[in-house]
């Protein structure tokens, strides 16, 4: 969900307001930077079930894979089920970015168990494990916890690797996403304070940190809000998935998906959108040609969350090394688009070729409030080569894979 | 598909499920209804409030009074009698609650708005965008209240909580939303939204 903010600037505008003794008059967060042409749009964001609901009430019967391919309720009391991480025993991590816990659901004889291992964080959307630790980014720090899969019932505190990743400290886009690179380092997003808005030096970019000397790089600026990225198996490089501005019509700007060819790249914001299109206002006197252009635009508000490049032996072989993305579905757009899990191909040499659903069924009514049943949010390639899917609007985990015809 | 291949799904398809990934009960309106019997005290018959600081909960959207429970549980939202209740109550109970609430009627609104703040409220209601989120007829949708025949004191409550970044809410939306009202709006907001009957 791209739930603008109030951002610094416009709280700087209310502070100034406030000192000239005029009424303080800031636009609700979610609609900042909205013309008022659409003044009295009734467009408004969804919240998921923060109670989770039961997989027995909803339609999982209309869930669509290609020929071929099965999909099922794989885990489900997961309240707001977001980012999925891999243990190598086997255990599924679980985040939330409303709520506070993180889960873990683990094959105990003939039952699926899950279990809350962490509580009490702070918006813990991030994830990640490597070589027996899980990595939690929430939204101010990043905390490891070591061997934490022989420890489930007790995982203890946890070490922080480093903090004071939340600079504005304003609502906004203020959650993030959490990977270790193939270069050990963790890499996080560090999302704009506000639907348009100018960005700090930290915000609106992709950093990364060596977990073991806690030093901070950029990867990628001029990043609106990235939910998801991954690494291309044959070049190593970084690909992520970004969220477009709201408010500049039903059908622009795209969100996007990018390919970071060099470290640094800015990639646009808040000056030029998917790579072609100035912004109206901070775009006024730059052009579009100085920032990096999207590898593919994917449809204006789709909001692209979790991404991975399918490195798994049970789907087909043209499945492999294709990228499949959560696409969490728009709000703001009066028909409604996404839902679904989208197949992404690319070729050798790193260049998209095509890109179609995949996983189908969750959008109802596309005009209608709600327009879904379910919204998928990450995407984890099981050890057995199935993909894992999320949905925080249920708290339930859906498993797809592919029976040899 | 070959009829090989089918047959193996549903082998596939019967071991997923011989593993057990436990199941969840789905919401139980009658359950709700047996729960609810602490909630009246305050809350009135059927959560048709009577008194004017205790919200009306009778015919709110499910996920609502689902999602308010939740923060008081989780202590986002602090409320001397409402936290210590909810904080024993697992997700199915909430589940349960919602079902039950969201199903009866709204009593007809006790209050009587001034005939001032009845005629100033709706353009007020544009121009604040109550009414893009909570709709054109004030009833509330999925997490977002019905407002309409609310108890007045705690509207005021409410907004004023807002307003000072005191009352939690999910996403951040109802805090920025009440930066923008006076007090004197909030006064004739909540005057004007008490008054109108949600059950018509």
């Amino acid at each position: 969900m791209r739930v603008a903010a109030v951002a610094a600037a416009v709280m700087a505008v209310f502070t100034v307001a406030q000192a000239q003794g005029q009424p303080a008059a800031a636009p609700p967060s979610w609609q900042q930077g909205k013309p008022p042409a659409m003044g009295e749009s009734t467009l408004h964001p969804f919240a998921p079930n923060l109670t989770g609901r039961a997989a027995k009430e909803l339609p999982t019967d209309k869930l669509r894979v290609p020929a071929g391919f099965k999909v099922e309720v794989w885990a489900e009391g997961i309240p707001e089920a977001r980012s999925l991480a891999r243990g190598e025993k086997g255990t599924v991590f679980v985040s939330n970015r409303l709520s506070k816990n993180v889960y873990a659901v683990v094959d105990r004889g003939a039952t699926r168990e899950v279990k809350t291992v962490l509580t009490g964080l702070n918006a813990p959307n991030g994830i990640a494990f490597s070589r027996g630790t899980l990595y939690v980014a929430e939204r101010d720090k990043i905390t490891r916890y070591d061997g934490i899969e022989a420890r489930l019932d007790n995982p203890g505190e946890g070490k922080l690797v480093v903090d004071g990743l939340d600079p504005s400290q304003q609502p906004g886009h203020f959650w993030k996403y959490l990977a270790m690179g193939p270069d050990g380092k963790l890499y996080f997003n560090i999302g704009a304070p506000g639907n348009i808005v100018m960005p700090s030096y930290m915000q609106a970019s992709i950093m990364r940190v060596d977990p073991g000397k806690g030093v901070l790089e950029n990867v990628a600026l001029g990043v609106r809000n990235s939910v998801g990225f991954d690494w291309n198996p044959r070049t190593k490089e970084l690909w992520f998935t970004n969220h477009g501005r709201d408010w500049l019509g039903d059908d622009s700007p795209n969100d996007t998906l990018h390919r970071v060819a060099s470290k640094g790249a800015h990639f646009g914001y808040p000056f030029c959108h998917q790579g072609d299109t100035p912004d109206p206002e901070y775009g006024k006197h730059r052009s579009c040609s100085e920032f990096a252009p999207p590898a593919l635009k994917l449809g204006a508000h789709i909001a692209p969350l979790g991404m991975k490049f399918y490195t798994g032996k049970m789907f087909p072989p043209e499945y492999r090394n294709n990228i499949f993305i959560a696409m969490h579905g728009s709000w703001n757009r009066s028909t409604k688009q996404g839902y679904n899990v989208t197949r992404v191909v690319v070729n050798d040499k790193g260049k998209v070729v095509k890109s179609a659903p995949f996983l189908t069924g969750f959008l109802q009514n596309e005009r209608g409030d709600p327009p879904m049943w379910g919204r998928p949010v990450d995407v984890l390639v099981m050890r057995d080569g199935a993909l894992l899917v999320s949905d925080d609007y249920n708290g339930i985990l859906y498993r797809v894979s592919y029976a040899k015809r | 598909m070959s009829a090989w291949a089918a047959r193996r799904g549903a082998a596939i398809a019967f071991a997923a499920l011989a593993l057990g990934a436990a199941s969840v009960a789905g919401a139980d309106r009658e359950a709700g209804r047996r729960k609810a019997e602490v909630c009246a005290a305050c809350h009135g018959p059927a959560g048709n409030s009577v008194d004017p600081a205790v919200p009306s909960i009778a015919g709110q959207p499910a996920q609502f009074v689902s999602t308010e429970l939740f923060l008081f549980r989780e202590g986002n939202r602090k409320d001397p009698r409402m936290s210590p209740i909810a904080a024993g109550l697992s997700n199915g109970d909430l589940n349960d609650l919602a079902a039950y609430f969201a199903a009866e009627k709204p009593a007809p609104p006790k209050h009587g708005s001034a005939p001032e703040n009845a005629a100033a409220g709706p353009a007020l209601a544009r121009k604040f965008n109550c009414v893009q989120c909570h709709g054109p007829e004030l009833l509330g949708q999925q997490h977002i209240p019905r407002l309409a025949g609310q108890q007045p004191d705690y509207l005021l409550a409410q907004l004023r909580g807002f307003k000072a970044g005191t009352r939690a809410d999910i996403d951040g939306n109802m805090t920025s939303a009440a930066h923008a009202l006076s007090d004197q709006d909030i006064q004739v907001l909540a005057d004007y939204l008490a008054g109108l009957n949600a059950g018509k």
